[in-house]
């Protein structure tokens, strides 16, 4: 919103960069897809990038419409990349949350909105023209539902040319916005730590990458990017648990009935509920994850350092700290300790990650966390690396683990001793689960930023291939 | 009814139990106002807690708006950009505040709404007529380009030729440099150039082309590449745009910078910066322990120097060409030890100021070396004043040794010694700052230094006298003999500084010769005595000859005779001589150094190097006039 002019006294001397246009911003992600107006503080929908897919081809959208159903499957139209894989999916899950969930107001006819009413002393039979003027425009409005409200988007830093144009295709074609613009996530993330210049570690669902903003644009050879990230810890979780003695079952949440209070380590004592129905095993899968994830907001934790946890002594230190316990949706319950560091511990030393399950649970050295902001910098230009690494912006939800930030301070100083290294991780956790979606609301309502956007215009004279010459 | 009776109802304990208490009832309800009806039970409710009573409040809020100022009212106005450079296809809206002399362009913007909702942006051309052209955003303006260079077809071939680089290429890179705005880094991170195989792209496509067509592999240019072939292109047109001699001064830099643009030289730079990025943890804790050593060691060498210079200041006293005469004895010796003791006692109170050559204020320390530097002699003098001012508690030896130069400007003996007096006092406690004074300066205002001075008043022939009283009376005589011949009387008439300073020369001058003329006395005497028993030999072997031949005898004589005129005529040289010598002593007091003049005079008397150096001090001045 504009703002109400401030006596001159109070007016601030340096100009207010502001000018909102009613931008929606759309930062799509593996995990959630989050939506909002451009100048808001936070998004206004997140919803889950999963969604459930009806054998009787039915798509539903959104948390409330994951229940166990018959011939229910869940999906996602994000592949493990954060890159969009099935098109036709992501064009409903985005209308959805444009359109149905975040409910773009539709435009009023202007001589309805009440705004401009004033005694006219036209003829009675002109305003009846034009509101059946502004009927017809209802209905076509209907079809294009974005007609009026600029989309900027977000991408990942390695997306490729052919989705790009996909993108605003979809945003020119589908909703007829009148302006759209394509960003990358870790410019915004910069942006909205208030920085041009930054290294961006971003440790988020289904990736971990680094990447250098300068001048607030992304240094193509520095984007460096590892499957380490959120999924990635809990199939950790699943191995720890597949280790640990008793094993522990991941029942979901759903599944259970009736439960009883068990001792810690005792078996669960616990009614299953049981669905006449085949649950898919995508949908259990889902459900599964969810328990994980509560494991790792409560239980997990980064060794903080200084040293790596195998450092000697540091185990028998870490089994001495008092532990966590964590109760299963089925009842049973036990104390985590020195696991709940080991964990995550993958994350920075490929020596201490549990040997996955499957092939690609397992990792490299380049793909640890420091492996990545080591190759990011040694893959750009000498003189900017000091302004990088003094500013470096920590987003993306997998790095709320408590110590996370402790630890990648350690590992920093400890690589670049003669360099100043100072992080930048928002303290609000919001602010660092949606630091893209926030630097696009920042971006989306400046007002120098209206010259950036590729119109509609533009589109139509040079097809979607513009969006590669100007979203550089 | 009371509270009690409430309690009562409502069955809580009584808080005063037992026996009521009815004067204290009386004495609450005395001072109520007289209450009636209702108003009384309810005040009655309250009990010993009167019941607040809150004034009846008849309106809810006051009213906002009594000005009756109209609502502020904002629209939802179209804008457009032209920094886009799209001719203001693109219309965006935003939310301003309405401008009351905008009631017509709000219409039209209202059409123009209703057309934009249509058309997402386009609108007929009868609409575009009857709308209002939407204002311009007010952040077009701070759309700034950087200005890349621009050439012809004609002027790269003339000019920009390289081997290295094609026109393609060169194209390509002034494109990127326009679209990042010079930001090199960008630049070189999106560098991405293949050049297009030869034959024409239309070809390409046919395969056979390009199996045999030689494709160019994409070069890998460094960072130092692209900037150096940039810079070379811009001062290269720069210079074809307008000669460097018409260049206005700042183009000219720029220009000059571009073309001295080193690429190798920067990339040593970045090898040297990337290799002190990449030290280890060790090398960077050795280099940071290094510098701190470095730090110690500067601030060692620092205190050194100070110290030492301290300790020049200190130890700044006259040079080995001054007379040592004056330490030789213990008593000297004792002295100087006290000049030193004193000067380090004032040295603790105020510690040496550096550069006091300069600065006014001195101690009596330190003026000596200040003083050295511009005039040796001042200097001696000087430090005799600051030896004079550290030792008056030794008044027991000055009789020996210290004859006081009275001022020349204060002929009186007391104002000497009131001198003298005011210097006991400033040495004692702290001495007074002191101006150093100019020679000049020092004529007019009539300041001299002096030897130590006796605590009483003294005349200053007392000291001529002092000396005359030590001679023999023969030698007395003599002296007062000379200075009769030279038409001076014994005791001055006018006896002043300078006279008396000048007679003592002439006297010393007189002392020396009639020295010498007792010395030679002396030989004379011995040469006779020799002769004499030359004369007795020759007599006894004239004895034995007399055997052989008495007339001999007769020339013997005659020769003894000749030998003592011969004895007398040398003597007669002799004195010669040593008046001479007496003048050329006078003037070499005036000329030479003062210790060359009192090793000639310290053979007959004993005077202080200080007295001397007075007198030379004096002398000087005068061959200055």
């Amino acid at each position: 919103m504009a703002q109400q002019p401030l006596p001159s006294s109070v007016q601030p001397t340096d100009v207010y960069g502001g000018d909102e246009v009613s931008a929606i911003v759309l930062d799509p992600g593996y995990i959630n897809t989050r939506a909002g107006f451009a100048g808001e503080e936070m998004p206004k929908q997140v919803l889950p990038s999963f969604y459930g897919h009806i054998t009787s081809n039915r798509d539903v959208f959104g948390d409330q419409a994951m229940y166990p159903r018959a011939d229910f499957e869940i999906r996602n139209y994000m592949n493990r990349d954060s890159v969009v894989e099935d098109w036709d999916a992501a064009t409903k899950i985005w209308e959805h949350a444009l359109v149905n969930r975040l409910g773009i107001p539709r435009p009023t006819p202007p001589s309805k909105n009440g705004l401009n009413n004033k005694p006219k002393p036209a003829a009675e039979g002109e305003d009846v023209e034009m509101a059946d003027e502004a009927d017809l425009d209802e209905t076509e409005n209907y079809e294009k539902p974005m007609a009026e409200n600029p989309l900027l988007m977000t991408e990942a830093a390695w997306n490729s040319p052919k989705q790009r144009e996909k993108a605003i295709e979809i945003c020119m074609e589908n909703w007829a916005c009148p302006a759209f613009w394509l960003s990358k996530t870790p410019v915004l993330a910069a942006f909205a730590a208030g920085k041009a210049t930054a290294l961006v570690l971003d440790v988020g669902g289904s990736n971990t990458s680094v990447t250098a903003i300068f001048d607030g644009m992304v240094l193509k050879r520095s984007v460096q990017r590892s499957p380490v990230g959120g999924v990635w810890l809990s199939s950790q979780i699943r191995s720890l648990f597949e280790a640990s003695e008793p094993k522990v079952e991941v029942v979901p949440t759903f599944m259970v009935e009736n439960k009883k209070p068990v001792e810690a380590g005792q078996p669960a004592d616990a009614r299953l509920k049981t669905f006449d129905f085949q649950i898919s095993p995508s949908f259990r899968a889902y459900e599964e994850e969810r328990v994980l994830k509560e494991f790792k907001e409560s239980v997990v934790e980064v060794w903080r350092g200084p040293g790596r946890y195998l450092a000697p002594g540091n185990e028998d230190y870490a089994k001495n700290l008092p532990g966590r316990v964590f109760e299963m949706p089925d009842g049973s319950n036990q104390m985590w300790r020195e696991q709940r560091f080991k964990v995550a511990e993958g994350m920075w030393d490929d020596n201490a990650a549990f040997p996955g399950a499957t092939e690609e649970g397992k990792i490299t050295k380049a793909q640890t966390v420091p492996g990545l902001i080591k190759a990011a910098l040694d893959s750009i230009d000498v003189d900017v690396r000091p302004a990088l690494l003094a500013n470096v912006v920590v987003t993306g939800s997998t790095s709320l683990l408590p110590g996370f930030t402790d630890r990648l301070n350690h590992e920093l100083t400890a690589m670049f001793p003669s360099v100043k290294v100072k992080l930048h991780a928002a303290g609000l956790s919001s602010e660092r689960r949606f630091g893209a979606w926030i630097g696009g609301s920042i971006l989306g309502s400046l007002g120098t930023f209206h010259q950036m956007w590729i119109s509609r215009k533009e589109y139509e004279e040079n097809g979607p291939g513009i969006v590669e010459k100007r979203c550089k | 009814m009371t509270s009690r009776d409430v309690h009562d109802v409502l069955n809580l304990p009584s808080d005063h139990s037992g026996a009521p208490r009815p004067s204290k009832k009386q004495k609450t309800s005395a001072p109520r106002p007289n209450l009636k009806g209702l108003a009384r039970e309810v005040q009655n409710l309250g009990g010993d807690n009167p019941i607040a009573i809150v004034p009846e409040v008849n309106f809810f809020k006051k009213r906002r708006f009594a000005t009756r100022k109209p609502v502020a009212k904002w629209e939802l106005k179209t804008f457009t950009n032209s920094a886009r450079g799209d001719d203001g296809a693109l219309v965006l809206r935003h939310w301003k505040r309405r401008t009351d002399d905008g009631a017509p362009p709000v219409e039209g913007a209202q059409d123009g709404d209703g057309q934009q909702q249509r058309g997402g942006g386009e609108g007929t051309p009868a609409s575009e007529k009857r709308e209002e052209k939407p204002e311009d955003s007010a952040f077009a303006k701070y759309n700034v380009k950087v200005v890349v260079p621009h050439y012809t077809e004609d002027q790269y071939h003339s000019n920009l030729q390289s081997n290295d680089w094609t026109k393609e290429e060169t194209d390509y890179l002034l494109e990127l440099a326009k679209d990042f705005d010079l930001r090199w880094t960008l630049i070189w991170d999106r560098y991405d150039f293949t050049p297009k195989p030869p034959g024409g792209g239309g070809d390409a496509a046919n395969g056979e082309d390009t199996s045999t067509a030689v494709v160019p592999a994409p070069k890998q240019r460094s960072m130092e590449d692209l900037k150096a072939r940039y810079y070379e292109v811009a001062a290269k047109m720069m210079a074809v745009q307008k000669p460097a001699q018409y260049m206005t001064r700042p183009e000219f830099e720029l220009y000059e910078m571009m073309q001295n643009f080193d690429p190798e030289q920067e990339r040593k730079r970045k090898q040297f910066a990337l290799n002190t990025l990449s030290r280890s943890k060790d090398e960077a804790r050795e280099e940071e322990s290094l510098l701190l050593e470095v730090k110690r060691i500067l601030a060692r060498t620092e205190r050194f120097n100070e110290e030492r210079r301290e300790l020049y200041n200190r130890l700044d006293y006259p040079a080995t060409d001054s007379d040592i005469n004056s330490f030789k004895t213990s008593a000297g010796l004792q002295n100087l030890l006290q000049t030193l003791m004193s000067t380090d006692k004032n040295k603790k109170r105020k510690s040496i100021m550096p550069g006091e050559g300069v600065s006014p204020s001195n101690n009596s320390g330190v003026p000596n070396s200040a003083v050295s530097e511009t005039n040796p002699a001042n200097r001696r003098e000087s430090i005799a004043a600051s030896a004079t001012s550290n030792n008056h508690h030794h008044h027991a030896r000055r009789d020996s040794d210290a004859r006081t130069p009275a001022t020349p400007a204060d002929p009186t003996p007391t104002s000497a010694a009131a001198a003298a007096a005011n210097k006991k006092k400033g040495g004692g406690a702290q001495q007074p700052e002191r101006r150093k004074l100019t020679q000049q300066e020092e004529q007019v205002y009539g300041v001299s230094y002096h030897d130590r001075l006796g605590s009483g008043p003294t005349f200053r022939y007392e000291r001529i006298n002092k000396l005359y009283s030590h001679k023999s009376g023969q030698q007395q005589l003599r002296i007062t003999n000379a200075l009769s011949e030279l038409d001076l009387p014994p005791r001055l008439v006018m006896p002043t500084a300078a006279v008396t300073a000048q007679f003592e020369v002439l006297w010393g001058a007189v002392t020396a010769l009639v020295d010498l003329r007792k010395m030679s006395d002396r030989l004379d005497g011995e040469i006779k005595i020799e002769e004499a028993k030359k004369a007795e030999r020759d007599r006894a072997k004239g004895i034995a000859a007399e055997k052989e031949g008495e007339k001999e005898k007769g020339e013997g004589g005659g020769g003894g005779g000749d030998g003592a005129a011969a004895a007398a005529a040398g003597e007669g040289e002799k004195a010669g001589e040593s008046i001479g010598e007496g003048g050329q002593t006078k003037e070499d007091g005036e000329k030479k150094r003062p210790g060359s003049s009192g090793s000639l005079t310290a053979a007959g008397h004993k005077r202080s190097a200080s007295v001397l150096s007075a007198a030379s001090d004096k002398s000087s001045k005068r061959q200055k006039k």
